[in-house]
């Protein structure tokens, strides 16, 4: 391989790495956001959902500047194998074997969003659990592999981190919603102002509301039996 | 072959036993779609006209964007 080092790819490599805890943080805690039903008044449910999947991208792509630099930087020799498979790094074995672990876990995750409509929502979900662990591996790898992890600001930024993530998880954990909280008012697709104050239907009263346009949906019977669905747990 | 016409219209339905109430359908769909007492969406079964530029546009954001992947889009030939 050819000897390629500079401090910029150690450099680029720990402030990726910094970066991609940080914005993994904010997925994790958006994903915490989206499964809790949050949204509907001031931010729109969907939206969340949008910033969740469009910074886990943006997280994605730091990660791989991470990887990559970790990879061609030939002063610690770590070898294009270790980024996918673990144990293989002569250097640092362990903290590096933790990094590829949480690596191939969030491959599986993206892998299996970017192939959600294909595949069983059961699996895609069973998948999305992986994330957890993936955050969990990867904080052991920053403290065990950082340069930058174990003093000053970026042991703080860890801490911080590691402090919302698991807030999140204790918020998922307990929350477990049960129901949508009624009505969301938002929609980037033209709206009535006065949605969000309007009174939710009633069983056998037909919606009122004017259709958008001449052509437009008319309101009719519901598409499915509306039975009472208390207290469904997840 | 010619100009294909956009004749006919769609329903967007539900699967009910994915649908988990997130309530994102009811977002981005607030034409088609409405949410019951218990967070649930009650979808218009009249078919909408495919010429209904809007409405195909925000049911489509509503299959996108659903977490549990409950909804699609079903094309009808009997549209009014
Ligand atoms: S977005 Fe999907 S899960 Fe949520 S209420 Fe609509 S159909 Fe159900």
């Amino acid at each position: 391989m050819i000897a390629l080092t500079s401090p910029y790819l150690w450099y680029t490599t720990r402030a990726t790495g910094l970066v991609t805890l940080v914005l993994f943080t904010l997925v994790v805690s958006l994903g915490t956001l989206v499964a809790n039903r949050v949204g509907g008044t001031a931010v729109g449910r969907f939206e969340l959902n949008e910033l969740h999947r469009t910074i886990a991208a943006v997280a994605c792509a730091f990660l791989a500047i991470h990887v990559v630099t970790t990879v061609i930087d030939s002063y610690v020799s770590t070898g294009p194998l270790a980024a996918v498979v673990p144990f293989v790094s002569s250097y640092k074995r362990l903290p590096v074997a933790l990094g590829t672990i949480a690596l191939d876990l969030m491959l599986a995750v993206w892998a299996s969003s970017l192939l959600k409509a294909r595949i069983a929502n059961a699996s895609w979900r069973f998948i999305h659990w992986f994330s957890w662990l993936a955050f969990a591996i990867a904080v052991v790898h920053a403290l065990l592999a950082g340069t930058d992890a174990r003093s000053g600001i970026g042991l703080a930024v860890v801490i911080v981190c590691v402090a919302v993530v698991a807030g999140a998880g204790a918020w998922r954990f307990a929350a477990r919603p049960t129901r949508a909280a009624g009505r969301t008012a938002l929609s980037p697709l033209g709206g009535e102002p006065e949605r969000a104050s309007r009174p939710v239907p009633r069983r056998s009263e037909p919606t009122a509301r004017p259709a958008p346009s001449a052509d437009g949906p008319q309101r009719a019977a519901p598409a499915f039996p509306r039975r009472p669905r208390p207290g469904r747990s997840r | 072959m010619g100009v294909r016409r956009r004749v006919g219209g769609f329903v967007l339905l539900v699967n009910p036993i994915l649908c988990d109430g997130f309530g994102h359908c009811a977002e981005l769909a607030p034409d088609l779609v409405h949410v019951d007492e218990w967070g649930y969406p009650i979808i218009v079964t009249e078919p909408v006209a495919l010429a209904n530029l809007a409405a195909l546009e925000s049911a489509r954001y509503a299959v996108r964007g659903c977490p549990r992947q409950a909804l699609r889009i079903e094309r009808v030939h009997d549209a009014h």
